[in-house]
């Protein structure tokens, strides 16, 4: 659940950047964006929510059977369609429903909180993919040649994560990012640690583990190491990735339906 | 009560030790004290006299920060750059309460006592570890807390121990059996105050600190007749109305404005004044509601040992936003500064500045950035910094260096006179600072923002640096991967003792860094090592995770 939030919410961003760009009909709060969009926010929001709307829509905004209020993290709502929207549902409720509204004097900051809370919980923040799982599957260990590092549900090799439930960690846009440009962000588990030893002798792998007098690599037989930082050997840290970028290898549409496949690598079906 | 009765005897009984105990430091390891192994009644009261002199009976932890001066120097040397290697367990003592441990046990004569989470106190036996007796205080389910249930420490005067609580109490604990000699109350802990920090002994008066800087609170320092409770005085860190600096807070704001002082201070008897560092202002991140210097907060008090009325003040952030506590130990060391001897204070602060100050006056001498800090182009003639642009926290966020963790925090440094360097854990991060509007509501966390670290935690720099206190320079850096949250000891074997947090305990040469020793005991680090002797043996003890470790040479 933790990771889970944390994760979305670049897709958080990107939604409340499209949706403010469709120019809201609404004259509330300005017609503005929502300026409160940080993962502080969504804390805030969430906090919010839990004291003030919890008791009808929910601990986690869902619904549920002893709810009253429906569940508000399908992504489609009935009474707004923007941002913009929300914030005026939120401040004003819907009326003759047991939606009431936090009311006119109630303040913009933590309205809009509240909007980024609900963005957040949004189950298809991320969007849809367009192309063929069957087709990414295909490639992913055909031409692709994707198992050579990964592993999915005990297939595949140790050169890269494990991305049995990738699905479910990662919005679209990210996956598309992972295959063309996979230097983007890399997590200091992937880092390459290259040591010398006293001979000379050198020995790279993957970074499984750092601390302030040892490391542990995987190397490319897939063979762990232990070393002592003191002991003789030094080292430099690679923070690049080691994965291929795929921008040029595959066309737009090959890897639309590489990312339909990750994106359909969930824990539940 | 008990304690007028004991404290004469014991001047007749801590003497000898205490002179023995210097003989032995001019001449090699410290030897003499009685062997509790061997059934000897050896606790002798801690006499006020005994706690000026701390320093000649290195066999002991006599306070939170080993002597008045807080240099956190032993002049044990029996471990020393040579044989620390062959350091060995000699026992371990578990805590039961999962929480942060964040205590630095005293040593009385082959006596340790350890503070335990959430506010507890247990007395065992130096040599083996195995407990006299413990206590343990009742505490409400709904105390106010920022940062976890911890304890950092008892202080003993007499046969009484004072410890902190999270309930905002100060109790008095007999040191033999563990029963309550007196309960008194701080402050409310519903508005949002608690303790956490070791007390003070200055003479007959046990000064206390309190935290509640995240919860709009307004900070004190206190004092209390250590034979009754009674309140002697009250030094309040942020000036009332009638009080020209009262005007450094913009409106009502110095009503909820925090600069608690929850880590412990210093005294220097020859001055009479106690130095203890402020916490930040409130609320943490939006300074907006509260225009001006904001003083005394982030600052370090120099007050009068009998009275509590401040001397002198020296803020080294004013009107900070991004949480920089001045909580850090003040340590008192005599330099030379171009050719003259200067009774100074050092201090590395949060804020990424390290500061050399005249103790006497307040006087800034000197200070420079020791980590890494983005916010301020220098420090003027007067120490004050010159802020850069734009550097406040905002509503899309702001990047600065230091994060509001800080380029250091409240673990203490270590000072030795051997080698004149101050040994400060330090950290080069960063952090998005964002500010938001907050209403107070007393008891309810009161911050006006938040932080966010852009990247995970390898990607910054820590190390533990060796500061030159004439220059302010960095003599040498042992880096820490990924970061640390210790203290550190210093000692006359020329040693330097602190941990990681991911539960390394290490030792390194004094003069260069070097690392000379290290083990790994797997748990998170949030305390500080601390060093004694019992029947000539010396021991370094350091807690890790929920374990606390001690180590000794070989027979
Ligand atoms: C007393 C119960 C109750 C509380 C409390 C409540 N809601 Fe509602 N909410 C409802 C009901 C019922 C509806 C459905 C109204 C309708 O019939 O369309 C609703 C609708 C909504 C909608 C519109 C859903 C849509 O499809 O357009 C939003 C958004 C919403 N609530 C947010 C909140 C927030 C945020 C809070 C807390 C500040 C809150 N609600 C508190 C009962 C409640
Ligand atoms: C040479 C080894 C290698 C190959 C071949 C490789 N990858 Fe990767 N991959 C990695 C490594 C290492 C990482 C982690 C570092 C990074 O993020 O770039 C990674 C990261 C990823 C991620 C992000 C995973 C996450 O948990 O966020 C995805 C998605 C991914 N790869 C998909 C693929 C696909 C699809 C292919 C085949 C077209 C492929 N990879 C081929 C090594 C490889």
């Amino acid at each position: 659940m933790g990771t889970r939030c944390g994760i979305r919410w670049t897709a958080v961003a990107l939604l409340a950047a499209l949706t403010s760009g469709a120019a809201p009909v609404v004259t509330v709060a300005q017609d503005t964006e929502n300026p409160y969009i940080s993962r502080l926010d969504v804390r805030a929001g969430r906090q919010l929510f839990q004291a003030r709307c919890s008791t009808c829509h929910g601990l986690n905004a869902a619904g549920g059977n002893e709810s009253t209020g429906p569940d508000l993290t399908t992504g489609r709502f009935r009474h707004a369609d923007s941002d913009a929207g929300l914030f005026r549902v939120i401040r004003d409720g819907v009326r003759s429903t047991a939606m009431l509204g936090l009311g006119a004097d109630a303040d913009e900051q933590s309205i809009w909180q509240l909007v980024t809370y609900l963005r957040s919980v949004d189950v298809t923040a991320g969007g849809t993919p367009t192309g063929s799982a069957a087709a990414g599957r295909q490639l992913f260990t055909g031409t692709g040649g994707c198992d050579r590092c990964h592993m999915v549900n005990g297939q595949g090799q140790r050169l890269g994560p494990d991305l049995s439930t990738v699905g479910e960690r990662r919005a679209l846009a990210e996956l598309e990012t992972a295959l063309v440009n996979p230097d983007a962000e890399v997590l200091p588990r992937w880092w390459t640690m290259k040591a010398t030893g006293p001979d000379g002798q050198v020995v790279e792998g993957l970074r499984m583990d750092e601390d302030t007098f040892t490391f542990r690599i995987m190397d490319a037989d897939q063979q762990l190491r232990a070393f002592s930082k003191y002991g003789g050997w030094t080292w430099e840290r690679v923070q690049r990735s080691t994965m291929p970028g795929y921008a040029d290898t595959f066309t737009a549409a090959e890897r639309n339906d590489l990312v339909a496949y990750l994106f359909s690598l969930r824990s539940e079906p | 009560m008990t304690l007028t009765l004991l404290r004469t005897p014991t001047r007749i009984l801590s003497r000898p030790v205490a002179a023995l105990a210097a003989l032995a430091a001019a001449a090699g390891p410290v030897v003499a004290q009685p062997s509790p192994g061997e059934g000897l009644a050896v606790f002798s009261p801690v006499t006020w006299e005994r706690l000026v002199d701390a320093a000649n009976e290195p066999h002991n932890w006599l306070m939170y920060n080993g002597t008045l001066d807080s240099q956190r120097f032993s002049r044990l040397d029996q471990i020393d750059s040579a044989n620390v290697g062959q350091l060995e367990l000699k026992w371990a003592h578990h805590i039961p309460q999962l929480d942060r441990a964040e205590t630095t046990p005293l040593v009385v004569d082959g006596v340790m006592f350890i503070t335990e989470s959430p506010s507890n106190v247990v007395a065992v036996d130096a040599v083996t570890g195995r407990p006299f007796w413990r206590y343990d205080h009742p505490l409400p389910d709904d105390l106010r807390l920022c940062c976890g249930r911890n304890n950092r420490g008892v202080a003993i005067l007499g046969e009484t121990l004072y410890m902190s609580t999270l309930d905002a109490h100060l109790v008095a604990i007999d040191g033999r059996s563990g029963s309550v000699v007196w309960n008194r109350e701080v402050a409310d802990y519903r508005s949002g105050y608690s303790k956490t920090e070791a007390p003070l002994i200055v003479k007959d008066q046990v000064v206390t600190g309190i935290a509640g800087g995240e919860y709009g609170i307004r900070g004190f320092l206190d004092s209390y007749d250590a034979d009754t409770g009674e309140r002697l005085w009250r030094t309040d860190t942020i000036p009332g109305p009638d009080h020209p600096d009262n005007r450094s807070w913009a409106g009502d704001s110095w009503r909820t404005g925090g600069a608690p002082t929850w880590i412990t201070g210093s005294y220097d008897p020859e001055l009479n004044l106690v130095y203890w560092g402020t916490g930040n202002p409130g609320p943490d991140w939006n300074g907006a509601v509260r225009r001006g210097d904001n003083l005394y907060s982030d600052s370090v008090l120099a007050l009068n040992g009998d009275t509590g009325e401040m001397a002198w003040y020296f803020q080294f952030t004013p009107h900070d936003e991004h949480d920089w506590d001045a909580i850090q130990v003040p340590v008192l060391a005599d330099i030379e500064l171009d050719g003259e001897t200067r009774k100074a204070m050092l201090w590395a602060n949060r804020n990424g500045f390290y500061y050399t100050l005249d103790r006497e006056t307040g006087e800034f001498l000197l200070g420079k950035p020791f980590a890494k800090q983005t916010w301020a182009e220098g420090l003027d003639g007067n120490g004050r910094p010159i802020r850069r642009p734009n550097t406040a926290p905002s509503q899309e966020g702001t990047l600065v260096s230091p994060m509001a963790g800080g380029a250091t925090n409240w673990w203490s440094p270590a000072y030795s006179p051997r080698t004149n360097l101050l040994y400060v854990n330090a950290f080069d991060g960063e952090a998005i600072f964002f500010s938001r509007d907050e209403d107070y509501q007393e008891g309810d966390n009161f911050t006006g923002g938040g932080t966010e670290t852009p990247l995970p935690i390898e990607h910054y720099h820590s190390a533990i640096r060796a500061i030159d206190p004439t220059t302010g320079d960095v003599r040498w850096e042992f880096p820490i991967t990924p970061r640390s949250r210790a203290g550190v000891l210093a000692t006359a074997g020329d040693l330097v003792f602190s941990a990681s947090i991911d539960g390394y305990f290490y030792a390194l040469d004094a003069r260069t860094g070097a690392p000379l020793w290290h083990i790994s005991l797997g748990g998170p680090v949030h305390a500080q090592p601390m060093t004694y002797a019992v029947n000539g043996q010396q021991y370094v003890t350091m807690t890790i995770g929920n374990t606390l470790y001690t180590f000794g040479l070989g027979d």
